[in-house]
């Protein structure tokens, strides 16, 4: 293999590794650090309702839901529930079948209510990319970063 | 154009890269005019806040002038002189809504990390790392904002670029702590770290009626300032007993209101500071809250201690038993910008309120690696390096 592809292929896995990593380190519990984001096991996990609460008075569901969450389909049910004290409507979905919910398709809901949250509540979901950069030297600690932020948007107790 | 990049621990480049483009239609596009370097930059260039990757664009503590915008912005138009809030916040959430402008729901692109770390995600900041969203910072010629509406304050006329640039992160960090800590007319106050926010923070605590303030910093050129600018009290804690001090200064009551300005990076001169160090460079705790723990030691009882400086995340030895005893009230904030920048830009125009002489070394953005080596190595005096990307 020439150094330039073992190179390329040390960078991928080493942005997978970083991706995975904060998925990782969202799971573990240990004494004193992290307590608040550990996961529950994953027949729990594949039940719970992922919520978002959104300052408005009503979202609209069936065809009326937010796109993000559209997209899902029947795939997902939805509730809505209007939070306490003016703190506006409590957003919550999760997968209809529990074989669905897997990591990967948990990380996508969690993207898709943060989205819909920020379109009902701003009009527009923030973009970061593209943006002023200097020199991204290939370095196996930079791809971990950058597969953690890449993952980042799908990732945390949501 | 020209930025300055973070590149390695310890290391910055100026670098040629892209210019800024509108990506939200609620984005404006600032041409930078002054840009500071701040004490929580430091961390992010001693490696304790681990999220930042080679050829990211530093700095947070700007002002400029906006040269686009995009088409959601309402209330701001080209050629206006802005200084620009720090943390970016959406002004829409409920967070927003209660003026809690750091917890935005929806300024940090990067929630992951962030629920990880605290269980929660807190809004974003320019040029701070991927924590909190990864946006390239405004030492640069230009920077992206988000939400140009809200996160935008038009400069009166009268108050210039140099004292209005503190408007944009040191001064409103400084009004959160004393307003969010209680600070009530008649009160002492006691504040910990004398760079730009713990000045501030004791000039503000004056505006709002604090009868006496007293400072607290090692730094000969810093207490100086306190004394001729802020017109506050200092402590010299290398030379003294900082508790007695205060308990001497107070009638044995200690301070109502003590606010931490100093952060993860906290110097002591004795065993304590020692113990510290180790444990932080072996990452057995991530922080050193050296000058939290003297805050709470100190304060009265039934007082108030607020931290102002950034922590990451763990810190050890915190005296809690004295928290809890005491019936201290404690918190803690980033900064709410959009709470309090028009009221500093008010007392700034009213010549209450003066930050130029935080500028202690002004120069172009080329020598910004000089710059952060004299902010870092507190050298020739240095406050704060304040840059001029433009000229």
């Amino acid at each position: 293999m020439a150094t330039s592809s073992l190179l390329s292929r040390i960078s991928e896995v080493a942005s997978s590794a970083g991706g995975a990593l904060l998925g990782r380190a969202q799971s573990l519990r240990l004494p004193g650090v992290g307590t608040a984001s550990a996961k529950d096991s994953p027949e729990v996990a594949a039940r719970r309702w992922r919520a978002v609460t959104v300052l408005t008075d009503r979202i609209g569901t069936g065809p009326d839901l937010p796109a993000p969450l559209a997209a899902f389909g029947d795939r997902i049910e939805v509730r809505t529930t209007p939070a306490p004290a003016g703190k506006g409507t409590e957003l919550a979905a999760r997968f209809t079948a529990p074989a669905d919910a897997t990591d990967e398709r948990v990380g996508k809901l969690r993207e898709a209510l943060r989205q819909a949250k920020q379109l009902i509540e701003t009009g527009e979901v923030l973009r970061i990319e593209p943006q002023p950069e200097g020199r991204r030297p290939e370095t196996p600690q930079g791809r971990v970063l950058e597969g953690a932020a890449a993952r980042a948007p799908k990732e945390g107790v949501l | 154009m020209k930025a300055l990049t973070w590149t390695g621990v310890n290391q910055l480049s100026v670098e040629d890269v892209a210019e800024p483009t509108l990506l939200n239609g609620h984005d404006v596009i600032v041409k930078v005019r002054r840009t500071t370097t701040c004490g929580s930059d430091l961390h992010l260039l001693s490696g304790y806040i681990p999220f930042m990757r080679a050829g990211d664009v530093i700095g947070h503590e700007f002002m400029g002038e906006i040269v686009e915008v995009g088409p959601a912005v309402r209330h701001r138009a080209v050629g206006d002189r802005v200084v620009v809030s720090s943390f970016v916040a959406c002004g829409s959430c409920w967070y927003c809504a209660q003026e809690l402008y750091s917890l935005c729901d929806n300024a940090n692109p990067n929630p992951g990390i962030t629920e990880g770390l605290w269980g929660q995600a807190i809004g974003g900041c320019l040029g701070y790392s991927h924590a909190v969203g990864g946006y390239a910072g405004s030492h640069a010629e230009y920077i992206r904002v988000p939400y140009g509406d809200g996160s935008t304050f038009v400069v009166p006329d009268g108050v210039s670029d140099d004292r209005a640039l503190f408007a944009s992160d040191a001064a409103p960090t400084a009004f959160t702590g004393v307003d969010l800590a209680g600070v009530r007319p008649g009160d002492t106050v006691a504040v910990w770290g004398a760079g730009g926010v713990g000045q501030l923070a004791a000039r503000i605590s004056e505006l709002v009626g604090a009868e006496r303030v007293v400072v607290i910093d090692r730094l000969p050129d810093r207490l100086q300032q306190v004394r001729e600018v802020i017109g506050a009290e200092t402590i010299d804690y290398t030379s003294t007993d900082v508790a007695a001090e205060l308990r001497e200064l107070t009638g044995g009551r200690g301070p109502d209101v003590c606010i931490e300005a100093v952060g993860m990076e906290a110097h002591s001169p004795g065993p304590q500071g020692v113990y510290d160090q180790v444990k932080q460079q072996l990452r057995l705790q991530t922080d050193r809250p050296t000058a939290v723990r003297e805050a709470i030691m100190s304060c009265r009882k039934g007082g108030s201690v607020f931290v102002l400086g950034v922590f990451a995340e763990m810190v050890d030895k915190f005296p809690l038993g004295a928290l809890m005893n005491k019936s201290l009230r404690f918190g803690g904030a980033q900064v709410h910008g959009p709470r309090y920048i028009p009221r500093i830009l008010e007392h700034m125009a009213a010549g209450a309120l003066v930050t130029e002489h935080l500028a202690t070394h002004v120069m172009p953005l080329d020598e910004a690696p000089h710059g952060y080596e004299l902010f870092k190595e507190k050298q020739d005096g240095c406050v704060r390096a304040v840059f001029t990307p433009n000229g």
